[in-house]
């Protein structure tokens, strides 16, 4: 039966019919989502930049931003290659083709690293300096004992690691990993050395400065294997016993901090017996990570990825990061052996690859200058620690609030299914699990234990597929029934059920959540989650689960909102229903939170919905192709972004309805590829108690004025003016509401002995 | 509280359902999961006798999971059932016993009326709906992909039942091999439908309008679930049919490209309908075979308080076919009425059940059906009408047992070693037919001038005879003369030998 679920109401969903010339999808009227993905990494790196933010913090946020540069390269920056080299001439929501999308990208890309070094060099480092953390790039800086300790260091951890390689005519230009760290070094062969390891045949279409000057080029890749920071034993400096400043016996605090490519760099000679080693450079190279897995093809869906993995490497350079002022023949190597553009080469004032910062930050001691306020996750009230999660399910649905609740009621739900007798069943999807996942070890054990599992490993899930092939074979061994995604569609959607047989019958207990299944990432991201054992809920959960496993789809869904089929429809609908509320004389308004915000079709529900008086207040991490403020198309629509200490990952998506709202929260978000090509689910939130939180999230959010931006007319994110206003930090906010939420709920045990220590909240 | 774990499997023609129940005395009837896969085996079977061997497999491979989902969910009891592809499987002795030992499923076959009969008990299965809607006039349309079959009821009872090859596939067949203009589509299968239908309402209706229409298919059903409605007022429904444009309907309904046409014939056919009884509601109850499946088996097993009489919806329409071939109902009454008495009287002696008692009741009631058309050949005109009268609720087996209980009461007994024809009928079945025809035997001997001396009838079991008193002072020398031979039958069978005595 291939009937679907009944589309909206059309009077409300296909929207400016009121005005034909107003054209909603005019490209005039949308952000580029490529460089609104850069205005949101530049919003990381302004966090880096903020004084208010602890000194580790920044480091913290200069090394995401990093990260996150190196992640757009990969994705996005390779597909846009892909298209303009394939001569592909559509243009985006935008209305740039991606040639143009190229240029205006590696343009700000450059202002972006520019920026990103300059935060490094003035703020960063002098301020680390203060603090006593200092990087020796140069030997002179250090003692002797210290060069004796480093070279010894060389000798027997890192000497046995590296591989130095040549290049000649034999010897094709070596395959440079992706995202790794090397040296470039210039060789000119010895007088005396006899016959060399080059031969010099080549005959080089195009003559290099290098070649015409006998010059060698040679490789050696800095192991990734050992630690990039090397931290130098304190008793080792020269001024070990006296403090240079003060003259006093003991010294201030320092962290003397060497990184592996100066020490290899140091050592480059003795790996090149019989050359001169003329001049020596770090570069770095991206390569596009955007893979396609034909699936129709695909036997075994298992072995292409596996295979994929390994042709990544081999993906197309897109990027070269090396050192400022690097010799003019050592870069033309590069850029003529990787095939590069000029724009594409990133010359940067300082070490390259700044997610090592992130290393720097875990240096033992300096806790002062690191982020206290925020509590560890707290218990959940409803969930007391040995309660029967099953019974206290049936009281009612559980809302759970990550990072500031803990995750480990998920953890528990499932590994308490995997050991009750009465469970069933144990069905869940898995997106991005953490290494040594104890969710895994739950099912596996349920399986062992008998019971029926079924686990939905998504083997697309980006840059993770190593990881869940792995995790895939171990569910398979442990008995699990593995499903391993469908084919055309990612499974991103967070869904557990647990079948019990109770007295009166079989009685699911469902889990939806807008976060992975993952106790580390838990830590990490905001995320909401619901656990709920409503029949209809259940049936649902059923039914996603025959349709994952290949069985036809129901008839009908009673609460969940699946995508791909469903779920924009469903979003198109409920905005146009606000827009039909403010036509009948009603309020008709829209709170919503997600990650990204790039729908056309949503955005243009959504303009239509404001231009009729909606109010929309948005919350939107990332990228966003809305424009605010057009005259008479989005001014009452506001965009705030929110980062700070966690990453904002909740999906929720609230409407006024005339009075009567309704709450929703999911995996997916205001994306073409969430809405068109995944497999996300969205589900209601009913219970009043729920609503009234996740309300909450909401508004917090929307008043936050320290950590939120808002989106400007011209597409820039400001701060928050807070004259006249109270200091909001909402994550802040968050995790006081759940300490203070799990104290209350803690029973008054009168021989309980713990002491709380008292959380340190200094004013901003 | 006790439940019960049930499972039932729907092997259709295009599409394979297993729903797992729960059933309990205090909830009723739960469904927990329902599990689909679309194989076409139709196709196959329609066109050559045989699936293919890689659907074969496909299909055992299926199976194969329903079964493991039945274990997971602890399932005490299941029933699985073919339906019209497997029912013209040529081969059906081998592929369905290679299914049984991968799966470990046993499938039966269901012929059509078992099939609509359990169609019709999925929609009784839904209570207080079905109740007000068969308390007016009302008619159940359930529309398959070969024919449709019309159930008419009156005041709660089940009044006739006919099926008439209008089946959507079957009509579709029929439009695609002409090129015709979208207007005269309508035109066509309204043409099609609508021959039939006069003929229908000429035969049940006469001027009689039906107000309330269930329908039981897969389009309508579906869109109307999908837009979580079940009830549609009929002018609303027509409505919605002369607007089924192809392009608003799959984009706006969410119909699939391949649905769409059948969906169209579905809504021109009921339109159709709907105008022929002058019909004002319709009712779509969504409900599958599984749900009839589940029913049956809750009822029998008396895990549910029954909601509907079905045994008498069987009778009221025996009843109604003998009306038709003038059959004398009286007679048929007191036919009954005796033989029902010997049925009991004698249930230690021949073993039979309910089931078979039914049958017996069936038997008298058609006993005469045949004279309509020829009073010498009643027996073989009666057996004639019997085989090709359609009796919903009944097997094919359970009517061919009905006929020829009928035909051997007026014809000699063929022992079942004795058999010319090739016939569907196994040795128990054959046996019941020997029994129930002693007995009906017998009991018209009782009555042979139809005139009511044995009313009053007492039976007594001494040693091995059944001893008939009639009252004092009637004449029974006529009976007393002409059963000898039926006694002997009797004998023979049921190991009693039946004597007539008068009270004195």
């Amino acid at each position: 039966m291939g009937v679907k679920m009944a589309k909206t109401d059309k009077k409300t969903s296909s929207g400016n019919t009121a005005d034909k010339a107003l054209d909603l999808r005019s490209p005039a009227y949308y952000w580029n989502r490529e460089l609104s993905w850069l205005a949101f990494d530049l919003r990381c790196l302004n966090e880096a930049r903020r004084k208010e933010t602890p000194l580790m913090e920044r480091l913290n946020f200069l090394s995401i931003s990093a990260s996150n540069l190196d992640e757009f390269f990969m994705v996005r920056v390779a597909s846009l290659q892909d298209m303009a080299k394939g001569g592909y001439t559509k243009k985006d929501i935008a209305g740039m083709t991606a040639t143009e999308q190229l240029e205006a990208i590696l343009a700000k890309t450059h202002e972006f690293v520019d920026l990103q070094y300059s935060t490094l060099n003035h703020q960063i480092l002098p301020a680390l300096k203060q603090e006593g953390i200092v990087f020796l790039s140069d030997y002179d800086e250090l003692s002797e004992a210290e060069i004796q300790y480093l070279d010894n260091y060389y000798e027997t951890e890192v000497y046995p690691v590296i591989t130095p390689m040549a290049v000649d005519s034999s010897r094709p230009f070596p395959l440079i990993l992706n995202k790794s760290l090397n040296l470039g070094a210039l060789l000119r062969r010895k007088t005396d050395a006899g016959p060399g390891i080059l031969g010099h045949t080549k005959k080089a279409v195009k003559a290099l400065k290098s070649e015409r000057e006998n010059l060698e080029f040679a490789t050696v890749q800095v192991p990734s294997v050992l630690p990039r920071v090397i931290v130098l034993p304190e008793n080792l400096r020269r001024d070990a016993g006296k403090n240079t400043e003060t003259g006093e016996e003991k010294p201030a605090k320092q962290t003397r901090i060497v990184l592996l490519d100066t020490l290899i760099r140091r050592h480059m000679d003795s790996l090149f017996r019989g050359y001169d080693v003329i001049y020596t450079c770090p570069f770095r190279i991206m390569r596009s990570a955007d893979m396609d897995i034909d699936e129709d093809e695909a036997e075994d869906l298992l072995k292409e990825i596996e295979k994929s993995l390994k042709q990544r490497r081999h993906g197309d350079a897109i990027r070269l990061e090396v050192e400022a002022g690097i010799d003019p023949r050592l870069l033309q190597i590069l850029v003529e052996e990787l095939h590069l553009n000029p724009n594409e080469v990133f010359q940067v004032d300082g070490p390259l690859d700044l997610t090592y910062l992130s290393k720097v930050r875990k240096v033992p001691g300096y806790d002062d200058l690191r982020e206290h306020r925020y509590a560890d996750p707290q218990p959940v009230p409803e969930l007391p620690k040995g309660c029967d999660i099953f019974a206290q399910i049936r009281k009612g649905d559980i809302f759970l609030c990550h990072p500031y609740e803990t995750f480990q009621p998920v953890v528990d739900f499932i590994a308490n299914a995997a050991v009750d007798p009465q469970v069933l069943a144990i069905k869940q999807t898995l997106y991005r699990v953490s290494g040594n996942s104890p969710i895994i070890a739950a099912l596996a054990k349920a399986a062992d234990n008998g019971k029926q599992v079924t686990v939905l490993v998504e083997l697309k899930a980006r840059f993770d597929e190593e990881n869940n092939i792995g995790w895939a074979r171990k569910l398979e061994k442990a008995g699990c029934h593995v499903i391993y995604g469908l084919v055309g569609l990612k499974t991103h959607s967070k869904i557990t059920l647990v079948v019990r047989r109770e007295d009166d019958g079989i009685r699911r207990y469902v889990h939806l959540a807008t976060g992975n299944y993952n106790d580390i990432t838990a830590r990490l991201y905001t995320d909401v989650g619901l656990l709920t054992c409503k029949e209809p809920f259940g049936e649902d959960a059923t039914a996603v689960f025959n349709m994952l496993s290949g069985y036809s789809e129901p008839k009908y869904w009673n609460k969940l909102i699946l995508a791909p089929l469903w779920m924009k429809d469903r979003f198109k609908y409920l905005i146009g229903r606000e827009k039909t509320h403010v036509l009948n004389g009603e309020e008709g308004h829209i709170k919503a939170k997600m990650n990204s915000l790039c729908d056309p079709d949503i955005i243009e529900a959504l303009y239509d919905a404001a231009r009729a008086g909606v109010k929309i207040e948005l919350i939107v991490r990332g990228i966003c192709c809305l424009k605010v403020g057009i005259p008479g198309i989005s001014e009452n629509i506001t965009v705030h972004s929110i980062v700070g200490n966690y990453l904002e990952h909740a999906r929720i998506f609230w409407f006024a309805n005339g009075g009567k709202p309704e709450i929703y929260a999911g995996s997916a978000d205001w994306m073409p590829r969430n809405l068109d090509r995944r497999v996300e689910i969205v589900f209601p939130l009913e219970d009043p108690k729920v609503k009234e939180k996740a309300e909450h999230i909401l508004d917090v959010e929307l008043d936050d004025t320290e950590q939120a931006s808002i989106l400007q007319p011209d597409g820039t994110y400001a701060r928050v003016d807070r004259r006249g206003k109270e200091k909001v930090n909402s994550q802040l906010i968050f995790s006081q509401e759940a300490v203070a939420a799990a104290k209350a709920a803690k029973p008054p045990v009168s021989e309980q002995r713990v002491f709380v220590p008292e959380t340190h909240q200094p004013e901003e | 509280m006790a439940i019960h774990t049930f499972a039932a499997v729907d092997v259709g023609s295009s599409q394979q359902e297993l729903k797992i129940f729960e059933i309990s005395r205090t909830r009723g009837i739960r469904p927990v999961d329902s599990i689909v896969r679309r194989i076409d085996l139709g196709t196959d079977t329609y066109n050559t006798g045989k699936i293919r061997p890689e659907r074969v497999r496909e299909m055992a491979k299926l199976l194969g999971e329903f079964s493991s989902i039945m274990q997971n969910y602890g399932v005490e009891s299941y029933k699985a059932y073919g339906t019209s592809a497997i029912r013209e499987m040529n081969n059906p002795s081998l592929v369905l016993p290679y299914w049984e030992r991968l799966s470990g499923i046993h499938i039966d076959v269901l012929s059509n009326s078992e099939q609509r009969f359990l169609d019709y008990k999925s929609v009784a299965s839904r209570g207080e709906n079905f109740r007000k809607m068969i308390s007016d006039s009302c008619a159940i349309v359930d529309i398959g992909g070969g024919s449709i079959q019309i159930s008419l009821f009156d005041k709660d009872v089940l009044t006739a039942t006919q099926n008439m090859r209008l089946g959507v596939l079957r009509l579709y067949e029929k439009l695609s091999h002409i090129d015709v203009r979208t207007a005269q589509r309508d035109e066509m299968v309204e043409e099609l439908v609508n021959t039939q239908l006069e003929v229908f309402c000429k035969l049940y209706l006469g001027e009689r309008r039906i107000h309330n229409i269930i329908v039981v298919d897969d389009y309508i059903s579906a869109i109307m679930q999908a837009n979580h409605r079940e009830f549609i007022e009929a002018d609303e429904f027509c409505d919605r049919v002369s607007s089924l444009h192809r392009t608003e309907v799959t984009e706006k309904m969410d119909v699939s490209d391949d649905d769409y046409p059948l969906l169209y014939v579905s809504g021109v056919l009921m339109r159709c309908i709907i105008r022929a009884f002058g019909a004002s509601l319709i009712w779509a109850p969504g409900v599958t075979l599984c749900d009839g499946i589940v029913y049956e088996y809750a009822e029998r097993r008396k895990l549910i308080t029954k909601t509907h009489d079905f045994e008498q919806d069987i009778i009221e329409c025996a009843g109604n076919i003998s009306k038709r071939y003038m059959g004398d109902a009286e007679r048929g009454e007191s036919l009954q009425k005796i033989a029902l008495r010997i049925f009991d009287a004698t249930k230690k002696y021949h073993g039979m059940g309910s089931r078979e008692k039914l049958l017996l009741r069936l038997a008298a009631i058609l006993h005469d059906c045949g004279k309509f058309i020829s009073m010498a050949n009643l027996a073989e005109c009666s057996y004639n009408i019997i085989m090709s009268t359609e009796i919903i609720g009944l097997s094919h087996i359970e009517r061919e047992i009905v006929a020829n209980v009928v035909l051997f009461n007026h014809k000699d007994f063929v022992y079942y070693e004795e058999q010319e024809n090739a016939s569907d009928l196994d040795e128990k079945s054959y046996t019941t037919i020997a029994r129930l025809t002693a007995i009906l035997r017998v009991a018209n001997g009782l009555d042979r001038a139809h005139s009511h001396k044995f009313d009053n009838l007492h039976l007594a079991i001494k040693d091995d005879l059944l001893v008939i008193q009639a009252d004092a002072g009637v004449d029974i020398s006529l009976e007393k003369g002409m059963f000898g031979q039926r006694a002997a039958f009797f004998e023979e069978v049921i190991g009693l030998l039946p004597v007539i005595r008068q009270k004195k």
